[in-house]
């Protein structure tokens, strides 16, 4: 049997031991993990853990109402690729979605951005202005949104009416081959001002004496902004469209608020309907089941997409 | 020295006696509702506690209320816990009901029916509910709503309707007329996914009847074997294309009612609480209303119900609460603050407005009730019928392929 040192013993290091752990702490590598270790036990706990979990749920089928788990295997895979009315529908419209995501808002948002880094006047409320939308709560922006789009009284209908182009009018979000695009309107409204404000920043960083340089040597706006402001701006893009990517892929707020997935669940989205099977209709299995081939999507979709864009910066 | 020990020993061991017996006493019921839009709902129930604690010493009543999803998730979250309520709102049918009762948080209440006699207090139409379920009576009536179509008297009147539809044929004979004055006939919203189905509803029971329509929503008949259902699904597109003020799919049942009393459409299948909602937005001398003629003597409804929790530690003083609840004179005097009508049968209605007192009549006359889609079957089948249903309201599938499509699915879960 091993005597476990006593709290004096601990405490008493020889003046060789002390140093040791001095210099031990002097590495930068184990400063680095010393400064990492709560972050990284606080991602392990609520993001790495509950992903497991996850992961693990995905092959029982459990009501989140007794404590009982059954475990099914790959039955509830089988049932979400093969049986499942609406996964299709919902991966189909995430695909959709992300591919609108990752071209609209960040072109919008660096329109605004090359706009407001101009010397314009009212530029700071503008820029106040168009970030608004991200900081108002999403369902908010959907009720806004609904109201809008809505076929009696809605904004849209009555503009289109007031000008005399009734063939226009449209059910916004009770037409199915229209209702995800509409949608899809407000959630630009939504969020471009986000990537308008990474822009932003990444402007800030171009310099002003290749900028000045290139227009000495005769370039034009155009070839400025393709040859140099462009080039700087890569390392902003990338995480600009790593953020539309991610963020596009996880959608839900503003569908569930404008349509519920509706109508007849045309406008239903992965994260959305992973929520629906677990949280509505109590089955926990094929949720998580539909979260994992979200989650795998996303991998597939960003880390080759990471790696690129990284091999090419250290290139 | 001696004597104050003892002393001390006597005064100790009457403080515990005392304790423990203060612990014997004393009892809580723990009662998980709904936060009430309607404000003097919460006030009823915060006089109906104070008056039963008053009355009963020694027992408190704590009630936490909560808005609807929130409530579902802390009972969900409950459920794997010992810390629920003794008794939960729910509301009644196999839908989210069942799913409480199947997941075993119900207790069985046939031996508090026997002892407070319950047989003889309710309604037949809202004690009904209480049967659907395996293994015994479970829960205890709230209120109960039965839905009917409401009418506009003036635009009835202007497409030249003399009288009430009796029957279905009379009722689509009213809707040509009213389609040939160019008036939008019913209007529903299609973004809440419960509206319309009220229409499938009732086109079902009128086209099956009641028997096989039970079947079909017990999930014992094959959708595609009867062809009541493909028939019902044909009705609700003919309804859907030619009676149903348009566009429907992107409005909700809010916006709808905004347009049924702005005279944009002649009817409206809704709930008894919408008389109340009509009087203040409306005359409601200008209103009529009628159940939908399904030709079954059935009536159109839902229940909500208060559940006793198997994890109940006090389901005794839980259930003599609920008779305290739902007795006469606790119900009379909050009549029309939970419901228009009483689930009290006993309970004595005067100076009611003409549709409410029609309602009374409607409650008395009809013994047997077929449920709405959502409250009868499971949630997985509820939200494929909600899909279904809008699939053919848009036009894109046929009948047939609806009634595949929802058998199919039932087939499928096994």
């Amino acid at each position: 049997m091993v005597a476990s040192p006593s709290t004096a013993d601990r405490y008493d290091r020889t003046p060789a031991q002390t140093r040791r752990v001095k210099a031990r702490l002097q590495d930068p590598a184990v400063q680095g993990l010393v400064l990492i270790a709560p972050a990284v036990l606080v991602y392990a706990l609520f993001a790495f853990y509950p992903m497991l979990d996850v992961i693990q749920l995905s092959f029982m089928k459990w009501n989140g109402l007794t404590a009982a788990k059954q475990w099914v295997g790959l039955d509830n895979y089988r049932y979400v690729l093969g049986d499942d009315p609406v996964f299709w529908v919902a991966f189909r419209n995430t695909l959709i979605w992300t591919a609108l995501s990752v071209i609209f808002p960040p072109l919008i948002g660096l329109g605004l951005a090359l706009g407001l880094n101009q010397n314009i006047p009212g530029r700071s409320p503008l820029r106040a202005l168009f970030y608004m939308p991200v900081i108002i709560a999403p369902i908010a922006v959907a009720t806004m949104w609904r109201w809008m789009f809505d076929p009696f009284f809605g904004l849209f209908n009555s503009l289109l009416t007031t000008a005399g182009w009734t063939n226009l009018i449209q059910d916004w979000l009770g037409d199915r081959s229209v209702a995800l695009y509409s949608v899809f309107i407000g959630y630009v409204w939504e969020v471009a001002g986000f990537s308008m404000v990474l822009f932003l920043a990444g402007l800030q960083g171009v310099s002003q004496t290749l900028i000045e340089a290139a227009r000495i040597d005769g370039a034009g706006r155009f070839q400025v902004f393709r040859y140099v402001t462009l080039p700087a701006l890569r390392p902003t893009i990338t995480i600009v469209l790593i953020l539309s990517l991610i963020n596009s892929l996880k959608a839900f707020d503003i569908v569930y608020g404008m349509t519920g997935g509706g109508p007849a669940q045309s406008t239903q989205m992965l994260a959305m309907w992973a929520y629906t099977q677990a949280m509505q209709l109590g089955d926990f299995g094929r949720g998580s089941a539909i979260s994992v081939v979200l989650l795998l999507m996303t991998v597939v979709i960003v880390v080759p997409y990471l790696r690129w864009t990284l091999r090419r910066q250290e290139a | 020295m001696q004597s104050s020990r003892k002393l001390w020993c006597v005064a100790l061991l009457g403080a515990v006696t005392m304790m423990g017996a203060g612990t014997a006493s004393a009892q809580e019921v723990k009662v998980w509702t709904l936060t009430f839009a309607n404000d003097s709902a919460n006030k009823a129930w915060q006089k109906i506690v104070s008056d039963y604690e008053a009355a009963n010493p020694g027992t408190t009543i704590r009630v936490e209320n909560r808005g609807v999803d929130e409530h579902k998730s802390a009972l969900r979250v409950a459920a794997g816990s010992d810390q629920g309520p003794d008794i939960y709102f729910m509301w009644a049918g196999l839908g989210l009901g069942g799913e409480f009762v199947k997941a075993g948080l119900s207790l069985p209440l046939d031996k508090y029916h026997q002892q407070y006699g319950w047989g003889d207090r309710f309604l037949p139409s809202a004690a009904a509910f209480a049967d659907l379920y395996e293994g015994g009576k479970h829960g205890v009536p709230f209120t109960f709503k039965g839905e009917a179509i409401y009418y506009n008297k003036k635009l009835f009147e202007q497409a030249g309707i003399t009288a009430e539809p009796t029957t279905y044929d009379e009722l689509v004979a009213a809707a040509d007329k009213l389609k040939a004055a160019g008036i939008p006939a019913i209007t529903f919203g299609g973004t809440v996914n419960w509206h319309l189905m009220r229409l499938m509803d009732v086109l079902l029971e009128t086209k099956c009847g009641a028997e096989k329509h039970d079947a079909l929503m017990s999930m014992k008949a094959d959708w595609t074997k009867e062809p009541c259902a493909a028939d019902s699904f044909t009705e609700l597109g003919k309804w859907t294309n030619q009676y149903v003020l348009s566009p429907f799919m992107g409005i909700d049942q809010a916006q709808s009612f905004n347009l049924f009393v702005a005279n944009r459409a002649a009817m409206m299948l809704e709930g008894d609480w919408l008389v109340q909602q009509l009087s203040e937005s409306a005359n409601l001398d200008d209103f009529g209303m009628f159940p939908f003629p399904t030709n079954t003597n059935r009536l159109y409804g839902f229940a909500e119900y208060h559940y006793i929790s198997t994890k109940s530690s006090n389901p005794d003083a839980a259930a003599k609460f609920l008779d305290y609840f739902t007795s006469t004179p606790v119900q009379q005097a909050t009549l029309g603050l939970f419901s228009t009508t009483s689930v009290n049968k006993h309970v004595k209605y005067e100076n009611l407005r003409p549709l409410d007192a029609k309602w009374v009549d409607i409650f008395n006359k009809y013994s047997a009730v077929y449920m709405n889609g959502d409250q009868a079957f499971p949630l997985d089948v509820t939200t494929e019928y909600f899909r279904v249903i809008n699939e053919v309201a848009s036009g894109s599938i046929d009948a047939a392929t609806a009634a595949s499509q929802m058998q199919s699915f039932i087939a499928k879960r096994g």
